[in-house]
């Protein structure tokens, strides 16, 4: 569905706090709020540090490698956009740097998708605007 | 809050609920949260053989404002007022507020109630994700999918089968069938479990709590003030939280760390240990929270839970009986608060064939993103 004008599913709504992340995935780049004063990583993309408060954010690039630490195989249409894909899988990732992010795994099928299993981010063009990252075996 | 000081210093003297299984035979457009909740209040002030003058106190929770059932009950002029929101991690937290206010003087009775109607209104739970992490880009939607993600991870870990899973819903349907009111009145057997569509795999349908209309109420006041009431006191012995607030929701170590503070704020000032509790009336949003607070508590030994709750250990006339009234899962989906009205008729010793023998000890808790927990026993034990 790459690419398609006619993609159905949720979009994101993108913030002043998230807009620097979007447009590095846009780009295909990967990339975390930093804090300049602490050096602390997070995610989502707070304006503020969580760890020290401060608002003095950069970014760095992550690696796009992680572990799976979670998943689960949806069955039940809770988003009607998602319906045609049922049954489909959604992972928890855990990233190299730290953080943890919400993906689907590509290029798997849904039985063979097992906790711990090493995964890297791939980027899906949804839209003229968008780049979802999602992930694969690695 | 659990000191020694406090414990048992004030009591749950009266509860209320409305009737479950009829409100669910019959949705109702029209049906209101402010009817329901004068329902439930009406009767936990009967219950506790107050006059409804004597209420001072006032803790709203689940409707969109607090106002309109203060003229609907004519607590119009009480000295303390909190709302809560509609929130089902908020039960352990509005006792816990109850209990101090009554403690410390801002209100001699106070009534506090969670009163939902979501099975008339047609809620459902994950249509929109929480959104806190672009969960719904990814089509992840609804607490289950987020408790199923980690009893993958939690079955990868220490193992475990579906199967036993299932002796958790199985034995709380079991508590259901005995109690009027519940929803849930099928019987089910293991094989029903296993037979039920999977929701997010591998949580299937009878992991699931119900959804449904209903609320429940309850007076708290002094121990002192409660030993001239109409029932034995059921005492507050404490209350405990510990927040886990994380934006994929689930806690990555199965909440063992919230269940280990709040079990030491609950437990090690009174001296009391796992082997004093009777009874547990939790928060069983979904199968495995049931499970990991098992073992988070130490009732099980950690990545044993699924074993230990096989072979009725944890049905009535076992070892450790849970949720004896149906808990969320069978009975109501009213978020705690019908589990805290189900202990007060344990500890009451009101609780007909579902009767714990000699009930002196019933702990809640709640895992979620704001862990919360509870200990009530019977008066002369602190
Ligand atoms: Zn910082």
């Amino acid at each position: 569905m790459s690419g398609e004008a006619g993609y159905a599913k949720p979009l994101p709504t993108v913030t002043h706090e998230d807009r620097e992340f979007w447009a590095a995935a846009r780009q295909h780049r990967f990339v975390l709020p930093e804090c300049r004063a602490c050096g602390h990583v997070w995610f989502p993309p707070y304006a503020s540090c969580p760890a020290c408060l401060s608002f003095d954010r950069g970014w760095t690039e992550a690696s796009g490698r992680g572990t799976v630490w979670g998943f689960t195989i949806m069955r039940q249409p809770y988003i009607p956009s998602f319906e045609p894909e049922l049954p489909y899988n959604v992972v928890l990732v855990e990233l190299e740097e730290g953080p943890m992010v919400y993906s689907n795994l590509v290029s798997i099928d849904n039985d063979d998708i097992a906790c711990g299993l090493a995964v890297e981010a791939v980027f899906e063009d949804v839209t003229d605007k968008i780049t979802l990252i999602k992930f694969r075996p690695s | 809050m659990s000191d020694r000081e406090f414990a048992g210093k004030t009591a749950i003297v009266g509860i209320g609920s409305t009737d479950f299984a009829q409100l669910y035979r019959s949705t109702d457009p029209e049906r209101t949260g402010e009817s329901l909740a004068t329902e439930a209040i009406a009767a936990a002030i009967a219950d506790a053989g107050l006059e409804k003058s004597q209420i001072d106190g006032l803790i709203t929770g689940g409707l969109p404002h607090y106002e309109p059932v203060a003229y609907r009950t004519g607590l119009t002029d009480v000295r303390f007022v909190v709302d809560y929101p509609g929130a089902g991690r908020m039960c352990a937290m509005a006792l816990m507020h109850a209990a101090t206010a009554v403690h410390h003087g801002l209100a001699d009775y106070v009534v506090l109630f969670n009163s939902v109607v979501f099975r008339s209104q047609g809620v459902k739970f994950g249509a929109q994700g929480q959104g806190l992490l672009y969960d719904t880009i990814y089509g992840m939607a609804s607490p289950g999918a987020q408790y199923s993600l980690a009893f993958t991870r939690y079955q990868a870990e220490y193992g475990g089968t579906e199967e036993q899973l299932g002796a958790i819903p199985v034995a709380i349907r079991s508590h259901a069938r005995m109690t009027p009111g519940a929803i849930m009145q099928q019987e089910m057997a293991i094989d029903d479990y296993l037979a039920a569509r999977y929701i997010a795999q591998p949580l299937r349908l009878f992991d699931y709590c119900l959804i449904n209309d209903g609320a429940v109420a309850y007076v708290v006041t002094t121990a002192e003030r409660a030993r001239d009431l109409a029932h034995p006191p059921v005492l507050i012995a404490g209350t405990a939280g510990r927040a886990n607030f994380r934006e994929w929701y689930v806690d990555l170590g199965f909440w063992d760390e919230a269940c280990r503070s709040m079990k030491a704020d609950l437990f090690d000032p009174l001296g009391v240990t796992t082997d004093d509790i009777d009874c547990l009336q939790v928060y069983d949003n979904f199968s495995v929270s049931v499970l990991w607070g098992l073992e988070g508590f130490g009732f099980a030994p950690q990545g044993q839970g699924l074993e230990w709750v096989q072979n009725g250990r944890i049905a009535l006339g076992g070892e450790l009986p849970i949720n004896t009234s149906g808990g969320m899962l069978s009975e109501s989906y009213l978020q705690g608060w019908n589990q805290h009205a189900e202990a007060v008729r344990q500890l009451r010793g009101q609780a007909g064939e579902r009767q714990v023998p000699d009930c002196d000890w019933s702990l809640y808790w709640c895992l979620s993103a704001l862990p919360g927990a509870s200990l009530l026993c019977r008066d002369g034990l602190l």
